[in-house]
């Protein structure tokens, strides 16, 4: 079964289409990204999923998103559960301003874990997972703002899968990284696909090419081309795709 | 830390290995069918030619889809391309073995001409210069590689000899001109494996090294 199905969604800011018709589907367990000039409407398209868009006034949606084959736009969907379910990490990354420990701490005070031995086992095994513990163990206590921007950006990943989520949302993780930093987050993003279904909007048509098993072209608000990333980047089938990814446009 | 490129450089690595020791087994069972006269054998070897075929395209996508979503650099990168020439020589190699075998098959039933000594030592000189390649790549050892190279000069000489023995055949005696000729077809095929040997030696100290050793480019070799 597929994990998030896009149906004929439209979404518009004050009347203006900034995605239109989008049909895409994204297997379990997979990593999508996202690819296609600025303003063609990855970011819209992924803040639909987790319904992050709501917030925004004077704005038109239509069609629908399901996960797991439920419609996260019908009225009686739990939308406080789909942010736990859904979690986002975004381009500047964002800690608060608190030690490296509470950063992850709480999210899960937040959802409703009190237990102290339970917080210190998930913060441990978050930061494990993201490459950081070693890293960061014996400083714990110390604000988190003092750590490099890599470290800072997968921080914000350890704090996004401590909550356990199903999906992870993307935007421009790394494009404010240096090369190594770089290299550490898209490794962690081919690791955590076992565990997680990833989209991952990105600027880099390489890095899109190295982290993700899908591509998705976005072009002026419309779905051009979807496919194996491997196809994509050997024998795309549009040609807007292929001038796209070999530097003509964009 | 093992990264997901280095997983799939070994994953690609792993079947390569797999071609070779198919290659190597094509061309001992070819000249095994030949020496015995064993129509079956011969047989099988043409048959088994397909999986070489067969893996030939699935390494050739499998190194394309690692050079487009891996995009591999210095070293990585140069097995991904010395892979992807060594597969076409292991590809080939299988096909001369089939030369070898359909020898066997057009000569079946009719007396031997001579015993056959030459032809299978070049099959194990051919056998053992591929597998020297291949422990070369394992190790990263060039100077292993660097060993084979000029190797095949004792090929070509085994060639030679046994045209002009097989010449002295037919001369005295036409009746014996198939089945010489049918030798000096499976004794041309092996000669050519052993230029494809060459260029495997050749590829893998480009891989391990990163210096062109062909045609004399650089020290070491006597060209192809
Ligand atoms: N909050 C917003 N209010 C109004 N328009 C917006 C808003 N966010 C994005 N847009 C517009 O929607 C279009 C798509 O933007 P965006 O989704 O950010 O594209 P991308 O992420 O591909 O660069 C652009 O024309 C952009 O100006
Ligand atoms: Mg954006």
């Amino acid at each position: 079964m597929d994990k998030i199905t896009s149906v004929n969604l439209t979404f518009s800011y004050g009347g203006v289409p900034a995605i239109k018709n989008i049909n895409l589907t994204v297997e379990p367990n997979t990593v999508m990204a996202l690819i296609g000039p600025s303003g063609c409407g990855k970011s819209t398209f992924l803040r639909c999923i987790n319904r992050m868009n709501d917030i925004i006034p004077n704005i038109g949606i239509d069609g629908d998103i399901l996960i797991d084959n439920e419609s996260i736009y019908h009225r009686d969907f739990d939308v406080t559960g789909l942010r736990r379910r859904v979690g986002m990490v975004f381009q500047k990354s964002n800690p608060f301003p608190k030690s490296i420990f509470e950063n992850i701490a709480y999210g899960l005070r937040i959802n409703g874990i009190k237990n102290t031995y339970e917080i210190e086992r998930t913060v441990e095994q978050s930061l494990k997972r993201t490459a950081l513990w070693d890293e960061v163990k014996d400083r714990l206590d110390q604000s988190a703002l003092g750590l490099s921007g890599g470290q800072q950006q997968r921080l914000c990943i350890a704090r996004t899968i401590a909550v356990a989520p199903e999906i992870i949302l993307m935007d421009e993780p790394a494009s404010a990284l240096d090369p190594l930093s770089t290299q550490k987050i898209e490794e962690l993003i081919q690791d955590l696909k076992q565990n997680y279904t990833i989209i991952i909007v990105t600027h880099n048509m390489q890095q899109a090419a190295r982290v993700s098993d899908h591509t998705a072209f976005f072009y002026l608000g419309e779905l051009i081309e979807v496919n194996r990333t491997d196809m994509i980047f050997t024998k795309p089938d549009n040609e807007m795709t292929e001038n796209y990814i070999t530097g003509k446009f964009g | 830390m093992i990264t997901h490129l280095e997983q799939e450089l070994e994953a690609v690595k792993t079947r390569i290995f797999e071609m070779s020791d198919l290659a190597m087994e094509a061309i001992a069972r070819s000249v095994e069918s030949l020496k015995k006269g064993d129509v079956r054998l011969a047989e099988r070897v043409i048959q088994g030619d397909s999986e070489l075929d067969r893996l030939e395209i699935a390494i050739d996508e499998e190194c394309v889809r690692v050079l487009v979503t891996k995009q591999p650099a210095a070293k990585d990168l140069r097995l991904v391309t010395a892979f992807l020439k060594i597969n076409t020589d292991l590809e080939r190699i299988g096909d001369l073995a089939t030369v070898v075998a359909k020898e066997t098959i057009r000569m079946a039933g009719k007396p031997p001409v001579k015993p056959l000594v030459d032809i299978p030592r070049m099959a194990v000189l051919c056998a053992e210069m591929i597998k020297e390649s291949f422990l070369a790549i394992a190790e990263r050892d060039a100077a292993r590689a660097r060993g084979v190279i000029g190797r095949d000069r004792e090929i070509d000489e085994l060639n030679m000899q046994i045209y002009r023995e097989l010449f002295s055949y037919m001369a005295e005696n036409p009746h014996s001109i198939s089945p010489a000729l049918s030798l000096i077809m499976a004794s041309k095929a092996l000669e050519r494996i052993g230029d494809h040997a060459t260029n495997i030696a050749e590829r893998a100290i480009y891989y391990i090294e990163g210096v062109d050793v062909r045609h004399g480019a650089h020290e070491g070799s006597e060209g192809e």
